[in-house]
């Protein structure tokens, strides 16, 4: 039974749980079960858009336009309901559309256009934050206090309990996550995604439509963000442009310390669930034990680049070694 | 006759043609906008990217990127403002910057060599710890009341041009001759089109992605002074943000993100297209947050565009190849 759970899954959990012991010790505060759970409330957003960006990795491409997606959805989301007077439910399905659309005209471009991911996300990312700041300056509203006045039954959309004990967010991770680990890891478009990354002559000589494959990934992680706005919009009560705009770093830091390659082809969503939470933990724990906010990026980039420099390498051992002198290497390793 | 369409080949001549297309047609709009006061305004404005841009152009060309430069922009003006402001003199202050910048370089390169962590990454986090850095060491605080004559170097000026900005244009001709002619200054290139070809023909490939880093990273940290001299004051989030708009201006100006194709005088180009578009809109009158809409959509259009004509000219050139082939064997016959 361990024996089919990836070691790196694993050791993440361990990580989780002695993370969990270490903060509780240093402030018991730590163990109250509501703290831990209203905590998922500070990165569902951040959780619900890597888990599709962990899709359009393993197919080897990258997605950075995600955080401002998010921005742009929420923004759609607020006028449509707020100053064109929509139902709010109408608004929230529009507002996840727009964050699809916006996947998917990355995605076009990205495998049909045949254009660099990381190019096309980068100007999607000036572009889709460009046009939300557009939209709101347009509506008139204020860019600073944003639009509100939502409904309660919108507000409790993020904010509420069901049944009274499990937060909204946190239902909502498990959900996102099932969705995205059904699709990944059970269905056939999965195994797809996996095929295309690993290489993706082989799976167009398959007959695998690879364009498809890979644009799919891209409206996926579109409408994810999508949703990530409506969340992040209802959970704070207001809707502003620049929501989601420090996520780039939160999103790919799960993803990439979940254990998925950066190059495409190897990783999973359990793993990106798993760093997301303890990711999230970290911040918490850090901040009941006295450490200032502003300084836990410092130990949020150190995690980054320790743990790719312990996974982005098959064996690390031997880099190790060479490190120290062991095994000189002369320029470069022609299998890297 | 052939020179010059050669010469018209080169994508930089693209570039070129966009952005005095760009002069031109807001200059028809508001005819202020091509008068020598903006023209030269363009320029400065635009000499603290076009020196992040060369930078940016070495680690793009090894086939790796850089994110961390505006963490680096940040750091470096925050130490050196606060040596200045405290009556340290602008030689120390401008040693101090480039050792920071060698240094945060150096651990990118050496993490992305030799831990082999994808340079995107690599950046990335050091970006996040660079400004966490820069936070602790100015204490959170704004760096405040520089003295004048060091504001003063961004404002002199020689025959009516600035002078920072003969400098930069200068330094910017030098790297390019240095990249494309010097032995050396190929071997970026060539690491970023083919490193294993690279490794067997005996490239220090490691030792040049290295410098790659160092070079992008003092870059970063001389465009933190240029920052410095120019605003007179440093926020904790100056240079956020940059490095997107550094890479959206070398990939506008030709460079490619997967390595081995562009040059320094394109990235420059790039640099001064993207600073010149936000004050072409204010010259056009269209509101400020009309900005970052227009530079994102420019940049994809534009990228999309070369890609097919590039693919398009290389088809061409098949074909024609073919025929010839075709034609030579029926001659034969």
């Amino acid at each position: 039974m361990l024996k089919k759970i990836p070691k790196w899954n694993l050791v993440l959990l361990v990580t989780l749980i002695s993370e969990i012991v270490i903060f509780g010790l240093i402030n018991p505060r730590f163990w109250n079960m509501n703290v831990l759970l209203n905590s998922f409330n500070d990165f569902i957003g951040i959780a619900i858009i890597a888990f599709f960006v962990t899709f359009v990795i393993i197919t080897g491409g990258i997605d950075i336009s995600g955080g401002s997606i998010i921005g742009l959805t929420s923004v759609v989301a607020g006028i449509s309901s707020q100053v064109m007077g929509l139902n709010i439910w109408l608004a929230v399905v529009l507002a996840i559309v727009v964050g699809g659309l916006c996947g998917l005209l990355n995605g076009l471009f990205i495998a049909y256009a045949k254009v660099q991911a990381m190019v096309i996300t980068l100007g999607g990312m000036l572009l889709y934050s460009g046009i939300a700041l557009v939209l709101v300056g347009i509506s008139g509203a204020s860019t600073y206090e944003g639009i509100s006045g939502f409904s309660q039954g919108f507000i409790n959309l993020a904010n509420g309990k069901l049944f009274g004990i499990l937060p909204h967010s946190v239902v909502l991770f498990i959900v996102v996550f099932i969705i995205a680990y059904i699709l990944l890891h059970r269905t056939r478009y999965g195994r797809y995604i996996y095929l295309t990354g690993i290489n993706q002559n082989a799976a167009e000589y398959s007959g695998i439509d690879t364009r498809k494959i890979i644009t799919s990934t891209y409206v996926l992680s579109g409408l994810s963000a999508g949703l990530a706005g409506v969340i992040l919009t209802s959970y704070l009560g207001s809707a502003r442009a620049d929501f989601g705009g420090e996520y780039l770093m939160p999103i790919l830091t799960a993803i990439v310390l979940g254990g998925t390659l950066i190059t495409g082809g190897k990783g999973g969503v359990v793993g990106t669930a798993l760093a997301c939470i303890i990711v999230g933990f970290l911040k918490l724990g850090l901040q009941m034990g006295g450490v200032q906010t502003q300084y836990i990026g410092l130990a949020i980039g150190l995690l980054l680049i320790i743990s790719v420099a312990f996974l982005g390498i098959p064996n690390f051992k031997s880099n190790v070694s060479r490190l120290l002198g062991m095994k000189k290497s002369r320029g470069g390793n022609l299998n890297a | 006759m052939s020179k010059i369409i050669g010469f018209m080949k080169h994508r930089e001549f693209r570039t070129v043609a966009f952005l005095i297309a760009l002069f031109l047609i807001v200059g028809l709009v508001n005819s202020d906008f091509i008068s020598i006061g903006n023209i030269q305004n363009s320029l400065k404005n635009s000499l603290l990217y076009i020196v992040l841009a060369v930078g940016m152009s070495f680690v793009l060309l090894t086939g790796n990127i850089d994110i961390s430069v505006g963490g680096v922009v940040g750091l470096s003006a925050a130490v050196s403002g606060m040596i200045i402001r405290d009556g340290g003199s602008i030689i120390l202050a401008v040693i101090a910057a480039i050792a920071i910048g060698a240094f945060i370089g150096l651990i990118n390169g050496l993490g992305v060599t030799k831990l082999k962590i994808s340079s995107f990454i690599m950046t990335l986090g050091m970006n996040e710890i660079v400004r966490v850095i820069q936070v602790i060491y100015t204490d959170g605080q704004w760096v405040e009341n520089l003295p004048e004559t060091f504001k003063k170097i961004s404002q002199l000026s020689f025959l009516g041009i600035n002078s920072l900005a003969i400098i930069v244009i200068a330094a910017v001709i030098v790297v390019h001759l240095y990249l494309s002619n010097s032995k050396s200054g190929r071997y970026f290139a060539a690491i970023g089109d083919n490193e294993d070809g690279s490794i067997l023909i005996g490239i220090p490939v490691n030792k040049f992605k290295v410098l790659s880093f160092v070079i992008s990273s003092v870059c970063a940290s001389l465009a933190g002074l240029i920052f410095a001299s120019q605003i007179g004051f440093i926020s904790t989030t100056a240079g956020l943000g940059i490095e997107m708009t550094v890479i959206a201006a070398a990939v506008l100006g030709g460079v490619s993100l997967s390595g081995g194709i562009g040059s320094v005088i394109g990235a420059s180009i790039g640099a001064i297209i993207m600073t010149s578009i936000n004050s072409a809109l204010v010259f056009l009158k269209v509101p400020a947050f009309w900005n970052a809409a227009i530079s994102g959509s420019l940049l994809i259009i534009i990228v999309v565009t070369d890609v097919l004509i590039a693919r398009r000219a290389n088809k061409k050139a098949k074909t024609e190849r073919l025929n010839a082939r075709i034609s030579n064997l029926q001659e034969e016959v």
